[in-house]
């Protein structure tokens, strides 16, 4: 990619993440934008961003996929994989060839049968302390070049800034809280995606799809459309949401 | 910062993430609220709540009691998914939980405060908390009370498997409640079975239970549509 077209795409991605940034807005859908933006950007095919729970487990919070074969690849990664290495060191890890890597076997025969033949994994970091990972996933071999890498680190510093501003800041516990509410919002979603996907009989993907979209066409946050979801408060007309669905 | 303890998980790296023990898990309430004691329960796999740890032998009694009697804050927060509150025991008429009470007052006990254990909109269990003198809890206690019950369900939830003697299969270890896919499973089932999320996610740990299968076997056979609950006989 030529440094003008990814300067004008960063521009672009940064004004993204801003816009996420204002009013109420819902952490998980500003950590699936980040996610989007940075395989947008970036020499990139997917990417998973994971945050840590209580017990100081790797959870997935948000993908440029929800589908099954996907979302285990990153669960295999929290579990044994440069995730982990990352979230363990917290420093960046590098694999530019999966094949040749022997440390995960579980997740390097995912990842190949996925077509994923590298992997970059970068933490992050709040005053010291690594809150996640970002993982981005090419099908190509290689390092990401060393500007990419910058890029990668920048967007995801974003991300952890936003994390730290979903509410103001009332008492010191606010990053463990936000955390906290990150990871059960997730949960809310899938219990979401499930109602959505027996009432208008969609895949998981599509019905993520379609409650990010309705919640942004009524400048919901992802979360409450999620609980009134769940409580069959909100019925979503998936057959005009499907219509309008991407698969990212 | 919320405490030590979730400073420490926090920053512990996932595979070398140690199973909590009971303190662990009900330390950071009586650390950070105004609160003499605390007791944790959740609901295990056959339907039956059981107390995983109290801080002391009164919070072990008044659990205890709740459990006996099938009464009191503990059930109200149980059933309704919402804190209940209550800052003075030994004032007014409960008519809500008559017996207990009437039970309560002879313990010694001036406040009780129940949190539900959120798992998304499943209710897993009830952290209760009482005080030895009457008073309310402030709005700031009461947003940190939700925010450690929140942070605490997991665990607690991890805890009662393990406890249980139960063997978890490796693909289970990773986080044995959080697989998507059983979160996914209780929408479905909740629509099928026409309930809330609390009664499906138990409709699917009843039936993983008493087939003999794991609760991620069960959850995947529903997102899969190999399994509708609408086909199962009560």
């Amino acid at each position: 990619m030529s440094d003008t077209s990814r300067e004008t795409k960063l521009n672009v991605a940064f004004v993204r993440l801003a816009d996420t940034l204002t009013a109420d807005f819902d952490v998980v859908d500003l950590l699936h934008t980040l996610v989007q933006e940075c395989v947008d950007v970036l020499d990139t095919q997917a990417g998973g961003l994971m945050l840590s729970d209580a017990a100081g487990k790797l959870q997935l919070v948000a993908s440029t996929s929800e589908r099954a074969d996907f979302v285990e690849i990153m669960q295999l990664n929290a579990g044994a994989g440069p995730c982990v290495d990352c979230f363990t060191t917290g420093k960046a890890v590098v694999v530019a060839d999966v094949d040749a890597s022997e440390a995960w076997p579980e997740f390097r025969t995912a990842a190949l049968q996925q077509g994923f033949h590298s992997v970059y994994s970068t933490p992050m970091k709040l005053r010291g302390e690594i809150i996640g990972t970002m993982n981005l996933f090419r099908t190509s071999r290689g390092e990401l070049n060393r500007a990419d890498a910058e890029v990668a680190q920048a967007l995801a510093d974003v991300a952890t800034i936003g994390i730290l501003q979903e509410r103001i800041i009332r008492e010191s516990s606010i990053v463990t809280e936000q955390l906290q509410r990150a990871l059960d919002s997730r949960i809310l979603i899938e219990q979401a995606k499930g109602v959505l996907s027996q009432t208008a009989n969609l895949d998981m993907h599509d019905a993520f799809t379609a409650l990010r979209a309705y919640a942004r066409s009524n400048q919901l946050t992802l979360r409450s459309v999620a609980e009134r979801v769940i409580d069959r408060s909100l019925q979503i007309n998936a057959g005009r949401l499907t219509g309008n669905s991407q698969r990212a | 910062m919320m405490g030590k303890s979730a400073r420490a998980g926090a920053a512990r790296p996932a595979s070398q993430a140690r199973r909590p023990n009971g303190e662990d898990l009900y330390s950071p309430f009586v650390d950070f609220l105004p609160v003499t004691g605390v007791s944790i329960s959740v609901i295990g796999e056959t339907g039956r709540q059981s107390t995983i740890c109290a801080s002391d032998p009164i919070a072990a009694r008044l659990e205890e009691l709740q459990f006996d009697l099938g009464e009191g804050p503990h059930w109200t927060a149980m059933h309704t998914g919402q804190p209940a509150l209550v800052e003075d025991v030994t004032e007014g008429e409960h008519p809500e939980w008559p017996i207990f009470g009437a039970a309560v007052l002879r313990i010694g006990v001036g406040a009780l405060f129940a949190f539900p254990l959120p798992m998304g909109a499943v209710t897993i269990g009830v952290v209760d908390l009482y005080r030895s003198t009457p008073g309310p809890l402030k709005p700031g206690a009461v947003a940190t009370a939700r925010s450690l019950a929140g942070w605490v369900a997991g665990p607690a939830a991890r805890y009662a498997i393990q406890s249980a003697g139960a063997e978890i299969p490796a693909e289970m270890q990773i986080a044995p409640e959080l697989r998507r896919e059983v979160h996914q499973a209780t929408g479905m089932v909740l629509v099928q079975l026409d309930t809330n999320a609390t009664d499906a996610f138990f409709r699917l740990r009843a039936h993983a239970y008493s087939s003999g299968q794991t609760l991620h076997d069960v959850a995947h056979q529903v997102v899969t549509r190999q399994l509708d609950f609408r086909d199962l006989k009560e």
